[in-house]
């Protein structure tokens, strides 16, 4: 038997104007929908990479077999042609975006908002003025094994210390949980902003990275304990750490919103979005924030700010459930936007995921 | 609310509340063209729809699932679609 849909609102579900009627949580709202109007786009900017990573997301698929375009006419032409079709936001990555300077440039200078994703060893001229997302997999002696980088992290810190583009990223494998400490002490006295990511497997990885439903339980315990010792430091919300850390993949817990598992082309990502390779074309069915990811597996950072965000209409059920995702939209907002400061979180419960009805 | 709304009021009050969230200027909910595409003519996204689906779903005391967004594309269809809300709900 089919149970028919909701047609009335359910009498003990606050009104949306109720929830806004918190001085707080207005404040908040007020301040995170004035950023509603950012529409991405991702690029990837050459098929080189200075290191070698298990795991990654660019040397899996068909990606690096694309042909290079390294002319700048023909970067400032895209990027001209992003920004008429509604694009205002760029993220660009693949493989390793600060090998390739001088696109990074007119990117910024045609796109003035965006963020670059880089494993850090090579610093990004200071005149772009992007966000830029530090890749951090461990401790150094962990980064040599697992990277085949010598003082990884040392030259990170070195590159991007007190840089406020800069944001590092430590990605949470199920082998190196507990150094997050060392990490983040490191970082921390270095003043630098960190944020999490949780590995999410390549299609078809086999490799020792892959979390299972115990690791996953001690990433977020080990997140959680970070962000209460460093508020300041430290991006991320009690919400971020349930969404990223389910035993579910951002996927099943809230519907993919990207063209690769999303095929309405009417409105949000499904229409906007595209992942352009390094040759300048892109490829609707392959078209997601991290291509190449086993979706079922994926808790990728920066799917959920995508995915997560999009999902408004799931959160406002109750006072917690709104606030978390104000949480979560506002951490977003400090890891991806140039200037935007994050605010101290609305709620530190541990509040799981609003099913799709919440009516 | 009665059965028997006006459509011509539903009109009014969904261009108003257009209007209101997403702070549009040299338009009043008069001169409100029932027939703009709010996505390929206004450029609203996602969030913004979400926006006004919320505060709708105040304002009528109806459910607005999120698999309908993408059919709420014009003042007029919002307001077929709210009507057909309000009927089934009596």
């Amino acid at each position: 038997m089919t149970a028919n849909p909701p047609t009335s609102v359910r009498p003990d579900r606050p009104k949306f104007r109720d929830l806004l009627a918190r001085p707080d949580i207005r404040a908040r709202w007020e301040k995170v929908r004035k950023y509603f109007f950012l529409r991405e786009s991702t690029y990837d900017m050459t098929n080189r990479c200075n290191i070698r990573c298990d795991g990654c997301y660019y040397y899996e698929g068909d990606k690096p077999f694309a042909a290079e375009n390294l002319s700048v006419p023909d970067w400032r032409k895209l990027m001209r042609a992003e920004k008429a079709r509604g694009i205002t936001y760029v993220v660009l990555a693949g493989a390793e975006p600060s090998l390739v300077p001088q696109l990074l440039e007119v990117c910024y200078a045609e796109m003035p908002l965006g963020c670059i994703a880089t494993n850090g060893f090579k610093k990004i001229p200071e005149p772009v003025g992007y966000k830029i997302h530090i890749s951090v997999w461990g401790n150094d002696e962990t980064s040599e094994k697992t990277r085949g980088a010598k003082h990884l992290l040392q030259k990170q810190i070195e590159n991007y210390r007190n840089d406020p583009r800069a944001v590092f990223v430590y990605t949470f494998t199920r082998e190196n949980i507990e150094e997050a400490q060392g990490v983040a002490a490191q970082l921390v006295a270095a003043g630098c902003k960190m944020t999490f990511n949780v590995f999410s497997s390549p299609v078809g990885y086999a490799g020792s990275l892959r979390h299972d439903a115990d690791t996953l339980l001690k990433t977020r315990e080990m997140m959680l304990a970070l962000l209460n010792r460093y508020p300041r430091q430290v991006l991320f919300s009690a919400y971020n750490a349930v969404a990223h850390t389910s035993d579910r993949g951002l996927h099943d817990l809230y519907g993919c919103s990207y063209p690769r598992r999303n095929p309405s082309q009417d409105i949000g990502l499904g229409r906007s979005f595209r992942q352009y390779r390094t040759d300048l074309n892109w490829d609707r069915s392959a078209a997601c924030c991290v291509p190449d990811t086993d979706c079922a597996d994926c808790r990728h950072y920066a799917a959920g700010s995508a995915v997560v965000t999009a999902r408004l209409y799931r959160h406002v059920g109750d006072e917690d459930a709104f606030k978390s995702w104000l949480d979560y939209v506002d951490t977003y907002l400090a890891v991806w936007v140039m200037g935007y400061e994050k605010g101290e979180n609305l709620c530190n419960k541990i509040i799981h995921p609003p099913r799709a009805a919440a009516g | 609310m009665p059965v028997n709304i006006e459509l011509k009021a539903i009109h009014r009050r969904v261009a108003e509340i257009i209007i209101d969230e997403l702070k549009l200027e040299d338009v009043t909910p008069d001169t409100f063209n029932p027939e703009m595409d709010l996505v390929d003519e206004l450029g609203i996204d996602s969030m913004d729809l979400a926006t006004i689906a919320l505060v709708l779903q105040d304002e009528y005391k109806i459910v607005i699932d999120e698999d309908d967004y993408p059919r709420l594309k014009t003042v007029r269809l919002i307001c077929e679609y709210i009507e057909d809300k309000i009927a089934t709900r009596h």
